[in-house]
């Protein structure tokens, strides 16, 4: 199911009702059926898979749990995790694969013509994957305890807020907080009503407005692109996947908010991040969080985090402790799975060799820079850090491979900023974007530092700002509310 | 203690959006009480002029693009499918500016002088077309009509524009309009950009899902019960105008603020202009290559140089192909010219420097024909 529907909006006005009238095991019962009914809205026949992994680390987990022996808990958890790994090859990377096994082959005389493969991607089945390993894994280090309860764990799993497009969360986060049957908290329910507008202004008011000025630039011939074009095509990207995919996690948490289910943030104004590391620490925290726990850190050899905040911002401190092997071929190789993780493309891996390499370059500039003064820093390193990020969305929208080392390119061109391929339009609406994003978050800190001075005495004042703030969102959300496009992670 | 202060936050968290949402409803119904209704399409010509279609017999002469094509196309084979005579171009050759009643454009005119020689006319204009598109359209007609004359307006503006419009998509599918833009490098360009038709419709998000269904049945079923939400597509329409017409007032942008060349989309065009004209030559189709009227009484709204540069690249690409080169730029009179609506918040009529009135069409008819007549591309029972 699309969040950003009246169906959805609906499901959740009879779901959330429901939810604060059972009891607690029925309350489970309704949270899992309820979530494989968001499911099927998508695809019925993908809902077997799902329940399939679910249903492989339940069983994995408890065996783990009950064996004695080491090498037998080892083994159990590398069928677990070859299984679930399975499926997401299968369904993911199985075309990309053979496509490039057979091209590789051809370069021996071997030619083969390439198969038609029918294969459908199962919505979600990176992010239930991801939480279903750090599931079984989390049990085989002796984190958590297996969930006895099938319905309880599955409903970790399936918990519909956070199914499609994460935040991934650990079974330690969450499950306590189905356990302990939240009564309910108007608070709660509130500030979880606030997430959903907000993540739904940002999807349907922003996002899907910016969607066709993208679309239209990246369809275009890099030839017919200045560098000033491929500029404003980065920056406007980076801005439409951060509202889209900020979006979604602002109405996951929203929803579970309102149902007393805490997740903890997915992103935090990731774009005044004055650090290749601190953008990581902004960026998809849940994602980067695991990717920490259950790649990076176990190939480097060191202790791994708990918990899916901090980043591998956190990992690269961290490791540098007491690493077993080298850093750097780590980091890199974390960070080409972590590219490819988002879709079967070389250029997502190319992305993802991007960013390891300024978090690199960073780590060695950074102590020259240690004894400035700290805005100063801090102002310099957003400068450089911003458009160092925005550079690297071209190869993740971009075709190609090829188009986006042409589009990069022309960036080192200086002939290629003395034209304009693009209308005027598509140059004002980014800088209106980046201008209101700055501004934005600078008169958000002021009112709430303004608001927590004033307390009491300001209530007036605060109640009716934020009434006309949301009679404006809840306006254009009501206008411009309509599933005309899935979210961008979606596909990941 | 604790419970006052839970109350307090209590009411920090719902109280605005609860007056969010009155504030909301009174105001969007007041709106919706007070609410005249909006023509997009006069929205974008102005209230001044009006649209005209060319007909004979009560049959389309003069479409916009495939989805009625196919009408001018059958109106063609009723009428015994001769050469014919295609005429391309943009809301110029199917806006009348002040028109009355009894006026007709250009298109109608000349349809009416070539019948009486047994000569046949298409037109298909669509506005701000660009050449990319009179490319593809003209490949897509050319391979269902015997086309003797090819009319072609160069218009400075429209080069200003870039890919092709949804409805132009399916004819990319069609084998002989394969073959042919693959010929040419802006051709294969074309091709690449635009593989799909991209589905744009308020439930592109949910296609293939059952999802589908059930969206559709409860926004059917809020369309019939609401008429607000029945108005939601009008507001859409009506907030993007207004940010158009802030943008123009904020910047003081007017219909004579200058519009200047988009280096990449200006190659492009030109590109496909000297296609067509290379697939016009190979194929012996006679072409005369007309730079549009324009008002002469004020200033132009383009860069001189820039102007005069795209007039020459036009004019040499002509002779390169052995085109009829016509720079009509001064033929249409000050007097016979028109206002648009503002484009700015406030702002005053402005003038409208592409859609002319009914005797504007009449001169531009007239040219034309001579046009064709002095060329000799007329058949011979004249």
């Amino acid at each position: 199911m699309i969040f950003n529907s009246v169906s959805f909006l609906i499901f959740l006005a009879l779901v959330v009702p429901l939810y604060w009238s059972l009891p607690r095991t029925p309350r489970l019962w309704l949270i899992f059926l309820s979530s494989i009914m968001f499911y099927g809205f998508w695809r019925v026949e993908f809902i077997p898979l799902m329940l399939f992994s679910t249903l492989v680390d339940y069983t994995a987990a408890r065996a783990i749990d009950t064996s004695t022996q080491l090498s037998r808990k080892r083994l159990i958890l590398t069928i677990s995790i070859s299984i679930n790994l399975g499926l997401l090859f299968y369904f993911k990377y199985l075309y990309f694969f053979v496509d490039n096994a057979i091209d590789a082959l051809s370069i021996f005389g071997l030619q083969i013509d390439k198969p038609v493969l029918d294969i459908i991607l199962p919505l979600g089945i990176s992010f239930y994957t991801f939480q279903t390993i750090s599931y079984t894994v989390d049990v085989y280090r002796g984190f958590i305890r297996p969930e006895k309860n099938f319905v309880l764990y599955a409903s970790y799993v399936t918990f519909f807020p956070q199914l499609i497009a994460g935040p991934i969360l650990r079974a330690k986060e969450v499950i306590h907080q189905f356990l302990h049957r939240p009564s309910f908290n108007i608070v709660d329910f509130g500030n979880g009503v606030r997430w959903v507008l907000y993540g739904l202004f940002l999807k349907v008011v922003l996002a899907d407005n910016l969607a066709p000025l993208v679309d239209d630039g990246f369809a275009q011939s890099v030839l017919s692109l200045s560098a000033i074009d491929v500029w404003t095509l980065a920056f406007l990207f980076g801005f439409q996947i951060y509202f889209d995919f900020s979006a979604y996690s602002h109405i996951a948490i929203g929803s579970a908010r309102m149902m007393g289910i805490h997740f903890p943030e997915n992103f935090h104004y990731p774009y005044l991040a004055h650090s290749p590391r601190e953008f990581w620490r902004r960026w998809h925290i849940s994602l980067s969080s695991w990717i920490r726990d259950y790649l990076y850190l176990p190939l480097a050899g060191v202790s791994v985090q708990d918990r899916s905040t901090g980043g591998l911002a956190v990992a690269a401190q961290d490791s540098r402790d007491n690493p077993k092997r080298n850093l750097l071929l780590v980091l890199f190789l974390t960070w080409a799975i972590m590219g490819l993780w988002h879709g079967a493309n070389w250029t997502f891996v190319l992305w993802g060799i991007y960013h390891a390499t300024f978090i690199t370059l960073y780590r060695f500039a950074a102590p020259l820079a240690k004894s400035w003064i700290e805005w100063r820093t801090k102002l310099i390193g957003w400068a450089i850090t911003l458009p160092i990020v925005m550079l690297s969305w071209v190869p993740f929208r971009a075709e190609n491979i090829g188009d986006a080392l042409a589009m990069w390119k022309k960036v080192f061109m200086w002939q290629e900023y003395s034209w304009l391929g693009m209308r005027e339009n598509t140059y004002l609406v980014m800088a209106i974007i980046l201008l209101s994003v700055i501004v934005g978050y600078f008169v958000r800190k002021w009112y709430v530092r303004t608001a927590e001075n004033y307390g009491v005495t300001n209530i007036i004042f605060r109640v009716a700002l934020e009434s006309i703030i949301f009679a404006v969102i809840i306006g254009l959300v009501f206008v411009f509310l309509r599933p005309i496009q899935q979210f961008i992670y979606f596909q990941f | 203690m604790t419970e006052i202060k839970h109350i307090k936050t209590s009411l920090l968290i719902g109280l605005p959006i609860v007056i969010g949402v009155i504030i909301f409803i009174v105001v969007s119904m007041f709106l919706n009480l007070t609410r005249e209704e909006t023509r997009f399409e006069e929205l974008a010509l102005g209230k001044e002029t009006k649209i005209y279609r060319a007909m004979y017999q009560d049959v389309l002469v003069h479409c916009s693009e495939l989805t009625d094509g196919a009408m001018c196309l059958d109106g063609w084979k009723q009428r015994g499918g001769h050469p014919v005579t295609l005429w391309l171009g943009n809301s110029q050759l199917h806006a009348i500016n002040q028109m009355k009643s009894g006026d007709v454009n250009s298109v109608q005119l000349l349809y009416d002088k070539l019948t009486k020689s047994d000569n046949d006319l298409l037109a298909f204009s669509e506005p701000n077309a660009s050449l990319q598109e009179h490319y593809v359209l003209f490949e897509y007609l050319k391979s269902r009509l015997p086309i003797r004359t090819l009319l072609l307006p160069a218009v400075f503006d429209d080069t200003r524009e870039n890919g092709l419009r949804d409805g132009l998509i399916p004819a990319l599918h069609e084998l002989p309009v394969m073959d042919e833009l693959s010929k040419t490098k802006i051709g294969r360009e074309i091709l690449t950009e635009n593989k799909s038709v991209k589905d744009t419709g308020d439930m592109a998000g949910l296609n293939d899902t059952p999802q589908k269904v059930v969206e559709s049945a409860i926004t059917d079923w809020l369309t019939e019960h609401w008429s607000l939400w029945d108005t939601r597509s009008a507001m859409r329409g009506q907030l993007y105008n207004s940010l158009y017409l802030w943008r123009n007032s904020v910047f003081g942008i007017n219909a004579q603020s200058k519009r200047k060349i988009i280096p990449g989309r200006y190659v492009k065009n030109l590109a496909a202009l000297k296609s067509i004209l290379q697939s016009c030559a190979e194929q012996k189709i006679n072409v005369i290559l007309y730079i549009v009227p324009l008002r002469n009484d004020v200033e132009p709204p383009y860069v001189t140089k820039e102007y005069v540069s795209f007039k020459k690249d036009v004019e040499l690409l002509s002779s390169e192909y052995g085109a009829v080169f016509a720079d009509i730029e001064g033929l249409v009179p000050g007097e016979l010219w028109g206002r648009k609506d503002a484009t700015s918040i406030n702002g005053e009529a402005e003038l409208d420097f592409m859609h002319f009135q009914a005797g504007g069409h009449r001169l531009l008819a007239e040219t034309m024909f001579e046009l064709l007549q002095a060329n000799h591309f007329l058949s011979d029972s004249q």
